[in-house]
């Protein structure tokens, strides 16, 4: 599934959503949120290919599994944090966006706390 | 991958409520109308709830986020 089918679903979605909008703004909102979660399913393949090859370098370049994995879960919740966030705005509700965008950073924040602290921790050493 | 169908039958479902929901509003019987839109609006979220549950079991398996 290439990027011209990607292309092509998406505009018939905007077209359909542009519809909906005038009569039912609900269905609309719905319908864009289904073609993001059929786009996401369509790049799955592609996305798994990627992170084994990622993890497979990590392991031969002996890095520890715990930053690749968290680098991995920050990536996801990325993902899911602006797939909700930009839905919301899609529907007019700004304020709901970017409390899904605080939340989202705040998790990715506490998340990153312990890489830091090791890099501090390493650093430290260096210094005499 | 296959659900992209459901993008025809959501847009489906959504204009027959509007149709539907107008044409009892013709007819006078504006409570009906309500009942036929909040009617469509069930079936469609009751699809999007059960893809969007699909994709979070997706993202959490592919990301490792447990």
């Amino acid at each position: 599934m290439d990027i011209l089918q990607i292309v092509g679903l998406g505009l018939v979605v905007c077209v359909l959503a542009i519809i909906l909008r005038q009569q039912k703004p609900p269905m609309a909102t719905l319908l864009t949120m289904t073609a993001g979660v059929i786009i996401f399913f369509i790049m799955m393949p592609q996305i798994t290919g990627v992170f084994n090859i990622l993890r497979d370098l990590a392991g031969q370049a002996n890095i520890s599994m715990v930053y690749m994995g968290t680098i991995l879960k920050i990536a996801g919740i990325a993902y899911i944090a602006d797939f909700g966030s930009q839905i919301c705005r899609d529907a007019g509700e700004n304020a709901l966006a970017s409390k899904i965008e605080f939340a989202a950073k705040i998790i990715v924040l506490v998340m990153a706390v312990p890489i830091i602290v090791a890099v501090l921790q390493s650093l430290i050493k260096l210094v005499p | 991958m296959g659900n992209i169908d459901l993008i025809f039958k959501i847009a489906g479902v959504g204009l027959l409520t509007a149709v539907l929901s107008t044409l009892l509003k013709e007819y006078k019987k504006d409570d009906y109308a309500v009942l036929a839109t909040l009617g469509g609006l069930t079936v469609v979220l009751f699809w999007v709830v059960q893809l969007l549950g699909n994709l979070f079991d997706q993202v959490k398996s592919v990301f490792k986020l447990f």
